[in-house]
Parts: C-alpha cells; structure tokens; sequence
C-alpha cells in the first residue's frame, strides 16, 4: 500500500489546489454556540457536502464562508490568500458566491435584470448595455442548458425551481470559483434536480469548487466528493463519498446529549382518538397525510424545515385548507374555514415563530393572556374585567411565570416567560387538541425543563397534544408516538423514547428505516 | 454543451431593437392610464364647448407643470419602495424664498440654482433621516412635512408674499403656442427616463424597492442609492416652486400644502406600485395629465367645486383598481 502511494508520481501531480480553508472557526449567538473550532477546507474541482441535523450550524457555517456572518474566532484562506470578507459583496469579489436556501432576488423585475444586478454592463458614458447583457445572458444560459426564453420572465413568474436555477447561473456568473448550495434541490423536481447538478458538474470540470448543504442522501453519490458531517457546531466526520454510506452518517448525526427527563407514568390514552386526519393533502406542503391523536398522549411530528410540519398543524387550526383528505376532532367532521372556527371547535395553536405570530408585542403580559379567552370573559360586549383577572391569576400561578406583574409589557419577559404567557393563554381555553410548533425555541434550559414537565402534566390529565420539535430528543423524550415527515409525506411511525433516535434521522434523510 | 455553444450566434440578429431594457409592466397595464386620458378628453369636449380650445389646453399644462417635475422625482422614491410627503410644504418654504430673491432683485439665474439646492438640502434631510438613521420614510417625511409647513407659517408672518415672476420664460412665454416652461417637463422626464432605464443608479433604485436585502447581497450600495434618491426628489420640488411661484406670484401660509397628495396620487395612478419595486416615469407624466385635465374639465362641465375632491378621488381608485385586477389576471397567466 505504502509503496504503490510514494511510488506513484501521477498522486502527486494530481493534488489538487486547495480553494478555501477555515480553520478554528467559532462563532456564538448569545448562549448558544453555533459553530465550535471548525476547519474545513475545499479544493479545486472537488464538491463537498455538509449534513447534520437541524441546529447542527450547516447554515451558520456557510454563512461565515460567504461573509455574511463574521465568526468571533478563526481564520480563513481564499485560494492561497487570507480571507476575511466584511460583506458578501467582498465575498462575491473575490470568487465565493452563495445561493441562500431562502431565495433572495428581485420579484418584480425581469430574469435578465436579476443576472446581471450589481454587475450591469456598462458603456465607457456608464450607459448601461442591454443589447451586450442580453447577448451574454443568453450565451450564459445556453451554455448552462436553461431555457432562453426565461430572460424576458418577471422573475415572480417564474416556478421556484427556475427561480432557483436563476439564482445559480446568477452565482456561476459572478465568476465565483466557490460556489455555496444551501440546500438547493429541496424545493426542486427530479428533473429541476438533474439540470442543477449538471451545472455543478460544469463548474467543477471547469476547476471550480462546491459546498452544499443536503439532507438527501440518495443524491451524494451523485453531487458529492466528500461529506463533512456537523453536530452541535463542531465537525464529527469527514469521509469520502464512498465510505458515506446512510448508516455511518446517521451514526455520525445522532448521539446528541439525551435529556435528563423522565416522563410521568400516568398517561392514559384515551379509547376515541380526538383527532384523526385521514389522507390530508395541500399541494407543495404535505400530502397524504394519516395520523391520529388521542386523549392523554403527545404525538411528535418530526421532519426537516419544509417537510410540511407546520402546514399540517396550521391546516388542523384553520389557518390553511386542505386540497383534499378529511379531519375529525372528536368524532365530528373538523371542517374549519378559520383560526377563530378552530378555537371553538376545542383546538389551540402555540406558534414557531413566538414573536411575530404569538406576541401582542405592545400589549401587557395580562392582555396577552386572556386574549384567547376574551369571547368567554365578556358580557353585554364588555369585558368583565374581575373575570379576566382571575384567568390571568390562574394561568400565572399554573405556570410560574415570572413578572413584576399582569400590566408589565410583554417585551420584558424573557423568551420563557413570554413562552408560559401563549401556554396559558391556550390553556385558559380548556382546548380538547393543543398543537406545540417549537414549544421550547430560543429559551434557556431551567425554562425548558419547565415547559417540558408542564407538557407531560398535561398529558397525564388526559389533553391531547400534537408535539413539533427540531430537537429531536426532546421530541423523543416528551413523545409517545412520533411520525416522521419526508418531503409532505409521512414515512415512518416509530414509539417515543431516545431508543428511536436513529431510526428517526434514518426515516428523515428519506432512507427507507426497514433496511437496516 | 460545446454543440451549444457552437450554435449560438454572437450578438442577436435584431441588432439594435434588442437594445431594451426587458419590459416589465404588462401591456394591458400601460395603455389603461393613457385610454382613460383619452375617454377624459372626449367626455368634456363634449359637456363643455370651452374646454377643447388652444388656451384652456395651454392652462391645463401650464397648471401642472409643478406637479408633473414632483411627481416626476417622487416616481424613483416610491419605486424605491419609500414615500415623501413633505413634498408640498418643501415646495411652499422654497416658494417663499424664490419669492424674496426675485424682490430682491437677484438675478433669475442665481434665484433657480439657489432654489434647486435648497429643495435638494431639504430632500438630503429627509434622505439622511431614512437611510441613516433608518427611521420609516412616511414617519420621516411627515415629521420633515410638519417642520417645513410650521417654518413657512413663520416666514409668511401674516402678510402674503406677492412676487413677479422670475422670468417670462416660466409663466407667460408660449412657444409654438405651448407654454414655454412645459418644455422643461419634457427634458426633465426624458432625463429621469434615461436615468431609470440606462444607468445603473436607476437599475439600483428598482433593486432596492424589490427587496432592499437581495440588493445588499448584489453589492448594491443602497444608503448611497436612498440618499440620492431623496436629493433629486428635493432639487426637482426646489424647481417646481420657482415655476409654481412665477404662475401663482403669492405666498401665503398653505402654499403648496395639497400637492404632496396629489403628487403620490399621479404616481399611483401612473402605474407605479405603491410598495415599490414597479413603476415607470411615462406612466406618470400620464397620471399628472390625468389629474390636471380632470380638475380643470370638472370645473368646466358645471360641477360644483365641491365634488371636483369626489370625482378625482373616485378616478384614482378607479385607475389603482384596474391595476390590480390587470395584475392578478397576468400573474395568474404567467404561473399557468
């Protein structure tokens, strides 16, 4: 082995350039530490996929690289040279470009004008050239293989896989060498997929290199090199494409610390489920969707961000309608046309996104809990202010929240304590179904663990719970059952438990669980 | 790929008719403002004999040439997904100084260059406010619009301002029977149209009333471009008080107050889409049209000044509501 390696001179010749390095990078937000001393380096030619679970700072990661993030530590090289971009626009300068997984571009103007923002051709007047962009955009998209008649589209015309072409012949056009992919393909047909890593295939040949953040493993045999993979911030691994099978990965991904938390003995399930959904689809979010709820029992829903987790919880509350498929809430069709028709029907939504969907950001931490309950508390149209007193008291002492007092502003509170606040505040509903979109995001650990037994309470005194959670052993420890999302589907039931773990990420990455 | 490449011809064998910018707004969307001008003119020809003459026309563009150079820079800061109210009061503050230099004897010269760059200080006030101190432009400008109103209130002192025109040339000078100063407005939108469509700057403003974030990460400097933006909008309401002053030849406390409402009305009307990132400069020299005819043939029908506000009104929404069916049924085509 040793001889045939020193021996062969053609290996030698054949190393390739290194293109960008990162070495020690760190960088936190707040309490969390993002990414923890991570080296990674990218050469000519070579594409490099970076997996992880969600949280594991994929995103965070190229961020740095591209410079829209500066990391706290590190350095890093760009073809030989110290890299330091202060913007993106440095960033793009000198040859990395990145396409960011939630696409930004101009909606209202045409394909040709997004290609070419920022790098307009200009006469020597600094008149701008349309007839020389126009010749270039279309040698550009001819010799990408997309079609040229989009040039002349209104960008917000166009399906989200073209957008999203668009956006990579944009990068390839800005004569990046290192092109950054947050993940590309997961809004994209098989199809739309294919053109893409062909474009990869040309910028590489052309001694270019890619990163990219996948989480469909299928495709790495196609799109990958090597395959680095994150965990909490830090790099666990990095291997070859060929000894990155689906297990060694999961292997890899899983293993998080698991939750000092044990869950009560008490749960009853109830007989009847309280809800069941049967065959629920919505084009481009979920679809086929069967799953059941029961009394006394918290089902987790776990899946990547736009595995449609959300969408299904938002349809269930009433905040989206479904193309095809049935809902039963107790028994009885749950046909709701609104939020304010799920609310009465029993069911209570606690959202992701706390502070633009949740708060009343202006009102007082009082307001914000007997919102809910506000149809309750009135009579004659006027709000008995000695009632809602007492719900907001209830929900106080139920929950421990801590404030100088109901009239405090709600912006005072700590993420927890505004958290508790949207949990009594569904609770104050006495709901038959309570849907949890990331119950414990952003909020510190004593507040967790908290929310955690206060859900378990809950379970034990028989309510019905449908569980949303990126932290998978959280999900796990909390849940009894949980169905895994892949892509709108579901393709996998598994028990709660931290035993699940792998198979749960196995069934995300939209490998079949049975294999192994 | 390389047959690809091989294939592809060069430059376009259209040549120089390929030599546009892509066309953006539908086409259904740019004749509506323009047909409806059209109905407007038919409709008071025909309910007024005076209104169709040479010298009715001639007041009409006479009477807004003012609003057209506002309305005209008001285009690119709503394009770039702003708003400037304190266009009217700005224009009464400059007005007023137009009006004391001409007493004064200062030379027309001097009174419309000193006149440009106090509009154009007062527009990088508001430009500052926005894009430094990242204040709301409606917020900004309606402080910046109090301000300017309250110091005019101060100047005027209770005595009306009377001044002579500055120069014949923007009043009473016809040239081929069309009043001499309207030509200004015809050079001054061919200059914001060569801007929006020829020169990176205006490709810029469009990107930042798109989305201000993809902008940044092309590399688009947008403080640079907001701050602009608000200068020419602010030198452009510094020329129009000099023409407003030699038509009106009075300051009083209200001068120019009702024209920063009428300027985003000729915007909007215009095609130019209230959130940004859409709209054209010709559009809006229709909307100011639009507007100016329907105020003058209003009167000239019979109807009692108090419905004139009714009617522009009614016809705003009327245009404004055609935009957006026209926009939905498009998008739908494009997506099918």
């Amino acid at each position: 082995m040793h001889d045939t390696i020193i021996g062969d001179p053609s290996a030698e010749q054949r190393l390739p350039e290194l293109l960008l390095r990162g070495q020690g990078l760190s960088l936190s937000f707040g309490a969390t530490q993002a990414l923890q001393d991570v080296d990674i380096d990218v050469h000519a030619g070579e594409r490099v996929v970076v997996v992880g679970e969600n949280g594991a700072g994929k995103s965070t990661l190229m961020k740095v690289l591209a410079g829209v993030l500066r990391p706290d530590e590190g350095v890093m090289t760009f073809e030989e040279n110290d890299y330091a971009p202060a913007s993106p626009g440095e960033a793009i300068g000198l040859g990395v470009a990145m396409v960011h997984q939630e696409p930004t571009f101009f909606p209202q103007l045409s394909v040709l004008e997004n290609v070419f923002m920022g790098r307009e051709i200009r006469g020597r007047t600094g008149n701008l050239r349309w007839s020389a962009m126009r010749a270039e955009g279309r040698g550009l998209f001819q010799t990408l293989a997309l079609p040229v008649r989009l040039l002349d589209r209104r960008m917000d015309l166009l399906s989200l896989g073209e957008q999203q072409l668009t956006l990579i012949a944009r990068a390839l056009h800005q004569d990046a060498r290192l092109l950054i992919l947050d993940e590309p393909t997961s809004i994209l047909t098989d199809t739309e997929a294919e053109l893409l890593f062909q474009l990869v295939d040309g910028h590489v040949a052309a001694g270019g290199g890619v990163l990219y953040i996948s989480h469909r493993m299928r495709e790495f045999p196609r799109v990958a090199d090597r395959v680095v993979v994150l965990k909490d911030g830090k790099v666990v691994a990095d291997l070859p494409v060929a000894a990155a099978d689906d297990q060694t990965l999961i292997r890899h991904m899983s293993g998080r610390d698991v939750l000092a938390f044990q869950r009560g003995e008490q749960r009853s399930r109830s007989e009847r489920p309280v809800l069941s959904l049967h065959g629920l689809t919505h084009e481009g979010a979920y679809s086929d969707v069967s799953l059941d709820v029961h009394g006394g029992e918290v089902v987790g829903l776990y899946g990547l961000m736009g595995s449609g987790r959300s969408e299904i919880a938002l349809t269930v509350f009433g905040a989206m309608r479904p193309d095809s498929g049935t809902m039963e809430l107790d028994g009885a069709p749950h046909r709701p046309q609104s939020p304010a028709q799920a609310v009465r029907a029993g069911v209570a939504y606690v959202p992701e996104d706390r502070k633009s969907l949740g708060l009343y950001a202006l009102m007082s931490c009082g307001a914000n809990l007997s919102s809910a309950a506000l149809p309750r508390l009135t009579r004659h149209s006027l709000i008995q202010r000695q009632l809602e007193s007492r719900v907001v008291d209830n929900g106080y002492a139920s929950l421990s929240v801590k404030s100088t007092g109901a009239d405090e502003s709600i912006l005072n509170l700590s993420g927890g304590n505004q958290q508790k606040i949207l949990l009594a505040r569904w609770l104050a509903n006495d709901p038959q179904l309570l849907l949890l979109d990331e119950p414990t995001r952003g909020i510190d650990v004593g507040t967790k663990a908290e929310i955690h037994r206060l859900v378990d309470d809950q379970a034990q005194q028989g309510r019905a719970m449908l569980l949303i959670s990126s932290e998978l052993p959280e999900l796990l420890a909390l849940s009894d059952r949980v169905y895994v999302l892949y892509q709108g589907e579901i393709v996998a039931e598994l028990p709660g438990g931290a035993d699940s773990e792998e198979d749960v990420l196995t069934a995300t990455m939209g490998a079949d669980v049975n294999e192994h | 790929m390389s047959t690809d490449l091989t294939r592809r011809s060069p430059t376009p064998p259209q040549g120089s008719v390929q030599d546009r910018r892509p066309r953006r707004v539908g086409p259904v969307r740019q004749l509506v403002v323009p047909l409806l001008l059209v109905l407007e003119l038919v409709v008071f020809a025909t309910l007024s004999d005076s209104f169709l003459t040479s010298g009715n026309m001639a007041n009409v563009i006479l009477n807004s040439v003012d609003l057209a150079l506002i309305a005209g820079g008001l285009t690119l800061v709503i394009i770039l997904g702003g708003i400037d109210v304190s266009t009217g009061p700005a224009l009464g503050v400059v007005a007023w100084v137009v009006g004391t230099l001409t007493v004064a004897d200062v030379p027309a010269p001097l009174v419309v260059i000193l006149a440009i760059a106090l509009g154009g200080l007062m527009g990088l006030i508001n430009g500052a406010i926005v894009s430094l101190l990242n204040v709301t432009a409606i917020i900004a400008t309606l402080g910046t619009a109090a301000i300017w109103q309250t110091t005019l209130f101060g100047l005027w002192g209770g005595t009306d301002l009377f001044a002579p025109p500055v120069s014949t040339y923007a009043a009473a000078d016809r040239l081929f029977g069309v009043p001499t100063v309207a030509f200004l407005v015809v050079l001054v939108y061919a200059a914001l149209w060569y801007v929006s469509r020829y020169r990176a700057f205006g490709r810029h403003v469009y990107a930042v009333g798109n989305d201000i974030e993809a902008a940044r990460l092309s590399g688009v400097r947008v403080r640079r471009v907001t701050l602009s933006t608000y200068v020419l909008v602010g030198s452009l309401v510094g020329l129009a008080a000099v023409v407003y002053m030699a038509r009106v030849g009075v300051v009083q406390a209200s001068s120019g107050a009702d024209l920063s409402l009428a300027a985003i009305a000729a915007v909007v009307v215009g095609g130019t889409s209230i959130t940004g990132g859409r709209g054209s400069v010709i559009g809006t020299l229709f909307g100011v049209l639009f507007i100016a005819v329907l105020q003058n043939g209003v009167v000239l029908a019979g109807v009692p000044p108090l419905w004139n506000g009714v009617l522009v009104g009614l016809f705003i929404l009327v245009a404004v509501g055609i935009d957006v069916v026209s926009d939905r049924v498009s998008a739908r085509r494009g997506r099918a």
